[in-house]
């Protein structure tokens, strides 16, 4: 199987600031790979191993290429000029264009993420394929793609054929650092770059009015001594009818 | 102008909620559901204004009906008129011919020259609703929009408050195109409503097929507990965890625990870790006890009552998402609690 890994590279809002008045301060934000795209390169790379295939990367926007390369895969693509879509459909177009352009791709497998849940089945939309998402793991089994679900009480196994996107959702940070011989390695290796605009023209995005601080009713925080504390608890939550 | 919206269903999760924020729109509310009979009958009683029912076999994802849906979309005939088409698509797929082949014939059946696709669509988080979705807003050029809390018109633009930034902000966004959205607000009750009309469509799956379905674990009280009492790393030894049980009996309580406990220390079974990848869990009462509050670990008490939490760090993320909490060495306050609650 020719297999795509698709991975962010992108500001990671965990370390973005919120001000008083609602706005966000991106400035402390660091570039970043998608926090499921560890356990996302994992199934692509199992892919390949179990039918004798090939894994190359794929990333837009302001990718870092080298990410995906350090990590064992033997050649990269990126589509540069892409600003950062709140639809996620936009970014989902780039990314359904890049793989046509790949070419004779039999899997295309992504993170699943939280913030942008909308990407990996918006690439299947448009792509015209099948697609699973919220995946644990994935093999390849007679040209088959065998996906596992897991939730906390059971687990589903999903049988499909290729073409599919598969959407990968971590358990956990799987992620392995490469080491100096990784870093190295992979600035030998192949990189692609095409400018969105010889690709797709993924229309306007959609109009974003401002962003404001949710209405939080604040946390009722008892700081006291001990005692006095847990009383103080103990008595809310019978009030609340809990206990 | 009137807004038409599909509320796109694979299980019961939030649909009341869904529905209701489809309603702000002032239109014509269908819910389009890919699954049973018994999910159907759960999804009219939230009153939507028509139900199209994709029914799946046992052993098919609802997944593999994507492109099926989508071209539901595209031929979005008038109820009525799919009725009739009905008909003839039952007959079109004994001859065999491909799904979008089948849309192309419905429209020829009703002899409409445009259709008129829905404007907004709504899912929830389930992986396979977002499938759905995605097929569908690819198919009418729909923009996607994750994080939606409600919905609006006006002057023929749809307005979507969505969480942005992992809920940190709420963004209200504009658009005067189609568009699908992925909801995540609260689920709200909905009362008896009048019956609706279930029209079920012809569909043909993808291929793809759910091999075997199997129980993970153990089974815990965690799951279905009225009261859980949770704690993490700011428990030092695992001889400790004897108190926060101490505390969970008082309480007549479960106990649970943040994703190292049980990964990373072995000190729970994997079965009793709450959060993404744990227990997703909806008690009266959680209680967590030296838990930092990781938005990972938190994804999983989403729906419970009452979260109240003890953590020595003022400013601890923690305290941000709770009713309740003291701030405290658990090691004093524990006891505290056993005590207070022992009165
Ligand atoms: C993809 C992914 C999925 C994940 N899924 C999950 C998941 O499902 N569930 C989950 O739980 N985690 C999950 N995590 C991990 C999560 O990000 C956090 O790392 C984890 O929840 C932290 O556990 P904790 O709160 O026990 O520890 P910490 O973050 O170390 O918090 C310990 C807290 O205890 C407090 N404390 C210390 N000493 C005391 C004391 N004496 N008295 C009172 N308070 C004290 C500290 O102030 C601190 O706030 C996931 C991570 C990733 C990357
Ligand atoms: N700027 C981007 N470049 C490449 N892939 C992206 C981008 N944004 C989103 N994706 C894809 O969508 C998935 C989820 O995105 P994220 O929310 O950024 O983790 C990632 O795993 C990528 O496959």
């Amino acid at each position: 199987m020719k297999v795509v890994i698709v991975y962010t590279w992108a500001r990671d809002g965990a370390n973005a600031a919120v001000r008083a008045d609602g706005t966000v301060d991106w400035r402390g934000a660091k570039m970043t790979a998608g926090e499921d795209d560890p356990a996302a390169l994992a199934v692509a790379k199992r892919l390949a191993e179990d039918t004798g295939g090939t894994v190359v990367g794929l990333t837009i926007g302001d990718g870092d290429a080298s990410w995906v390369l350090a990590r064992g895969v033997g050649e990269a693509f990126s589509v540069t000029d892409v600003p950062p879509y709140a639809d996620n459909a936009a970014t989902a177009r780039v990314i359904a264009a890049a793989v046509e352009r790949i070419g004779a791709v039999d899997v295309v497998v992504m993170g699943d993420s939280k913030q942008d849940p909308g990407v990996a089945p918006a690439v299947a939309g448009h792509l015209g394929w099948t697609a699973l998402a919220g995946l644990d793991s994935a093999s390849a089994v007679d040209g088959r793609v065998a996906a596992v679900r897991r939730s906390a009480t059971e687990q589903q196994t999903i049988s499909a054929a290729p073409p599919l996107v598969l959407g990968v959702a971590a358990e956990a940070d799987v992620d392995t650092k490469p080491g100096m011989k990784e870093l190295l390695a992979a600035r030998k290796r192949p990189l692609t770059t095409w400018p969105m605009g010889d690709l797709v023209d993924p229309g306007d995005d959609v109009r974003s009015t401002g962003t404001r601080k949710p209405d939080v009713v604040a946390a009722t925080l008892f700081d006291g001594d001990p005692a006095t504390s847990a009383a103080q608890l103990v008595a809310a939550l019978r009030a609340d009818g809990v206990l | 102008m009137s807004v038409e919206s599909w509320v796109i269903t694979t299980d019961e999760k939030q649909v009341g909620g869904m529905v209701a924020a489809a309603r702000h729109l002032g239109g014509p509310v269908t819910a389009v559901v890919v699954g049973n009979r018994a999910l159907v009958d759960a999804v009219a009683a939230t009153g939507p204004d028509a139900v199209r029912w994709v029914s799946t076999a046992p052993d098919v994802p609802p997944e593999a009906y994507a492109a099926a849906v989508a071209d539901l979309a595209a031929a979005d005939l008038a109820v009525a008129d799919l009725a009739a088409a009905d008909l003839a698509v039952a007959d079109l797929a004994a001859a065999d011919l491909a799904v979008a082949d089948l849309a192309a014939a419905d429209l020829a059946v009703a002899d409409l020259a445009a259709a008129d696709p829905p404007r907004v669509l709504v899912c929830s988080t389930e992986p396979a609703a977002r499938v759905l979705l995605g097929a569908v807003a690819a198919r009418i050029g729909a923009a996607v929009v994750p994080g939606m809390l409600d919905l609006a018109a006006s002057d023929g633009d749809v307005v979507v408050t969505r969480a942005a930034l992992g809920g940190e902000v709420i963004e209200t966004l504009v658009t005067g195109g189609p568009v699908a959205t992925v909801f995540v607000g609260e689920d709200v009750e909905s009362g008896a409503p009048d019956a609706v009309d279930v029209v079920e469509q012809a569909a043909i799956a993808a291929d793809a097929r759910i091999e075997g379905t199997e129980p993970v674990g153990s089974a815990t009280g965690v799951a279905d507990a009225a009261r859980v009492v949770s704690f993490g790393r700011g428990v030092r030894a695992k001889a400790d965890v004897a108190l926060i049980r101490q505390l969970a009996d008082v309480l007549g309580a479960e106990l649970a625990c943040s994703m190292p406990i049980a990964d990373d220390l072995g000190w729970l079974e994997k079965e009793r870790y709450v959060g993404r990848s744990g227990q997703h869990i909806a008690p009266r009462l959680y209680l967590a006890v030296g838990i930092g509050g990781a938005p990972q670990h938190l994804e999983g008490v989403r729906d419970a009552k009452v979260v109240a939490a003890v953590n020595n760090d003022p400013d601890a993320r923690i305290f941000r998402s709770v009713d309740y909490g003291i701030v405290g060495d658990l090691y004093e306050v524990v006891p505290a609690l056993i005590d207070a609650l022992g009165r």
